[in-house]
């Protein structure tokens, strides 16, 4: 039996960010201005997530995590590089494997009162999909909704209702039941606890780990928060600038981070427990996307930069089994 | 230690055309020279509110509707305006999450800070100008003397809020009130803000109340910590002895919701429910619907009980310590 295909694999994708002059800038351009400057989101990331794993993305603001949850979820197509969805490349899709990606995949966002429209009724936000794909008859709607509503912890008599006279909490609850409607198997979730508070966001967590055992899903968990993708992911990533500079087991990076940007990210996500304490910090500021610093992005704030980091980007390699870093420490 | 901030029974209403919000409703609490306390609750708890009666920065349909606190021994409610402006931003400083809310973006960084230091001191412009160049120095901004002819929209939202806390320091106030500062960071940035508040509290020996829902931040930086819930504070008490072993239900609820104390995996220990609306509180104890200890004893106001050495917590019932927590 052939070993079965990651659930979603990407090779080397990026996604350029780019803005179209203008009709002065267009002149200005032919005098021999500069072109507008382009962003480099995601550069060459390689990155594959097995069926039922949860993968943790981490990183600052700015870094692409949320480009490339964007780009695994279909909201913005890649510049380049290769999307496989269950071993096939996206370009060779019929348009029946295509809408059962799409459908396959689907999104969590942060802010659940951006994304749920606050004209529609609760019953409508998510029940409409489902029928328009044909996966719910449309008299069988109501039952489908209430019992998605049940299952994300939702009052089904609610249905009726509009997103303002919601919580927060319950607001991303909608947001998670409208997901589950088309009946994905993968979820991709961007900073989906962020904005709660931490007592109703230990509620969505929990919620979330039911939904895995209950439903069987693939996770892709995108989060600043080191607490929360400890808690709740088997792998992890870390980016840094567009780019991946650590994979491997989650709890083996928490136990001994290899990558300099992963050791400052552990070292100073506060954590509850360590009592008061004298923080060292990593000095400078993140730089900007626009003009990413020559070689390792990371060189201009790492405590080990050495000559060939200013010059050469270290590729990513294999340090133990199942663990990749990319950093020219690693070299040695 | 004398009691520089001294806070008695303090009740912040907002009387909405919904009804009366009891936004902070009977606050105590005193601080000590050089003191840095915590105040940590989730949204809508009242620590905000609570910390902006303080200055006196309530507006209608807000007022504080009862209480005192005494600065130093002088109460600022019912202050007038005058006597108010003499001490924001000289005794008192205040920092704000969104460092923008204390820059104006029309203005140079120079400006703004000379124009502060010019509002409390008969200085020349030169020393005034000196002494904001020598703060900015202190928070750490690289080049200070070139930076400070920046514009705020020229600087990272890290270096903003450096720029907001060197305008808070210009005066040397001996009583800081940060609100949330480093929320809207990222976590490497965040580091950075709370090792230079660190190193300026222990500098200059200002006392500060430092607000926020993240109680893994406030354990790094405050001696004391207060919990709000529903306009009270439910849990006072040493920083470490709060964390450790919390006494009130609510509090120990919070941190049970943190992941990183739960095994990896493993289903978090959660609050049921959410927080009450502050229109509509429950009779008697506000957290007893969510209290998985509640009984007809919650049904009355809980008493303030004392819980070990200079800590309290205001529950009937309070938790007794654990030792494997």
């Amino acid at each position: 039996m052939t070993p079965r295909p990651p659930h979603v694999a990407l090779e080397r994708v990026s996604k350029v960010f780019t803005r179209k002059p203008d009709f002065a800038e267009r002149i200005a351009i032919s005098l021999g201005w500069p072109e507008p400057p382009i962003v480099r989101a995601v550069d060459g990331v390689s990155l594959a997530v097995d069926h039922g794993e949860a993968l943790g993305l981490v990183g600052e603001s700015g870094c692409g995590k949320s480009t490339l949850g964007r780009i695994v979820a279909g909201v913005h197509a890649k510049s380049g590089g290769r999307f496989e969805f269950e071993g096939r490349e996206e370009a060779d899709w019929s348009t029946a494997e295509a809408k059962r990606a799409r459908l396959d995949i689907q999104m969590i966002f942060q802010d659940p009162m951006s994304s749920l429209n606050p004209r529609k009724r609760i019953a409508d936000i998510i029940g409409e999909a489902p029928v328009v794909h044909g996966l719910v008859q449309a008299r069988d709607r109501e039952d489908a909704v209430a019992a998605l509503m049940r299952e994300v912890g939702l009052d089904p008599d609610y249905a009726r209702r509009f997103p303002h006279q919601f919580s927060g909490g319950q607001r991303q609850r909608i947001g998670i039941a409208r997901a589950l409607a088309v009946q994905p198997k993968f979820l991709v979730c961007d900073e989906a606890v962020a904005a709660l508070d931490v007592s109703i966001q230990a509620q969505v967590l929990n919620l979330f780990m039911d939904l895995r055992e209950r439903r069987g899903l693939t996770y892709l968990f995108i989060s600043h928060d080191l607490g929360v993708i400890e808690h709740l992911t088997d792998r992890v990533a870390i980016m840094y600038l567009g780019r991946i500079v650590e994979v491997g087991p989650t709890r083996e990076i928490f136990a001994g981070p290899a990558h300099p940007y992963t050791q400052a990210l552990l070292e100073e996500a506060p954590r509850i427990g360590r009592g008061r304490r004298v923080y060292a910090p990593l000095k400078g500021e993140l730089p900007s996307p626009l003009a990413p610093p020559p070689g390792c992005r990371f060189h201009t704030r790492c405590p080990y930069v050495m000559p060939v980091c200013k010059i050469e980007a270290p590729e990513l390699k294999q340090i133990a089994a199942g663990r990749i870093a990319a950093c020219h420490l690693n070299d040695k | 230690m004398s009691a520089l901030l001294e806070v008695e029974g303090l009740k912040t209403h907002f009387f909405t055309r919904a009804g009366v919000v009891k936004a902070v409703d009977g606050v105590s609490f005193s601080l000590a020279e050089g003191e840095v306390l915590g105040l940590v609750g989730e949204s809508g708890s009242g620590k905000t509110v609570a910390n902006f009666s303080i200055l006196g920065l309530v507006d209608p349909p807000g007022r504080v509707v009862e209480g005192s606190i005494r600065f130093r021994g002088e109460d600022l409610v019912g202050a007038p305006i005058s006597r108010m402006r003499k001490l924001r931003g000289r005794d008192i400083a205040m920092i704000f999450q969104d460092p923008m809310m204390t820059l104006t973006p029309v203005l140079r960084i120079e400006t703004q800070m000379v124009e502060t230091v010019l509002a409390h001191e008969k200085v020349s412009a030169k020393a005034a100008r000196d002494r904001a160049i020598d703060v900015l120095a202190r928070v750490g901004i690289p080049s200070p003397a070139e930076r400070i002819r920046a514009y705020p929209h020229q600087f990272s939202g890290g270096m903003r809020q450096r720029v907001a806390i060197a305008i808070a320091l210009l005066h040397k106030p001996a009583l800081i009130l940060a609100d949330e500062p480093t929320t809207a960071l990222d976590v490497t940035i965040q580091g950075q803000i709370i090792a230079e508040m660190q190193k300026l509290v222990a500098e200059t020996g200002a006392a500060m109340i430092w607000v926020s829902h993240d109680l893994a931040v406030v354990e790094t930086i405050a001696d004391k910590i207060a919990v709000m819930y529903a306009g009270r504070i439910v849990e006072y008490g040493r920083s470490g002895d709060v964390i450790g072993q919390p006494a009130h239900p609510y509090a120990r609820g919070l941190l049970d919701s943190i992941p990183s104390r739960t095994t990896p995996g493993q289903h978090l220990n959660q609050i049921p429910g959410m927080a009450p609306s502050v229109l509509h509180l429950p009779p008697g104890c506000a957290f007893q619907p969510r209290c998985r200890f509640a009984d007809a004893a919650c049904a009355v106001p809980p008493p303030i009980v004392d819980t070990g050495e200079d800590r309290w917590a205001r529950c009937v019932r309070p938790l007794a310590p654990e030792a494997a927590l």
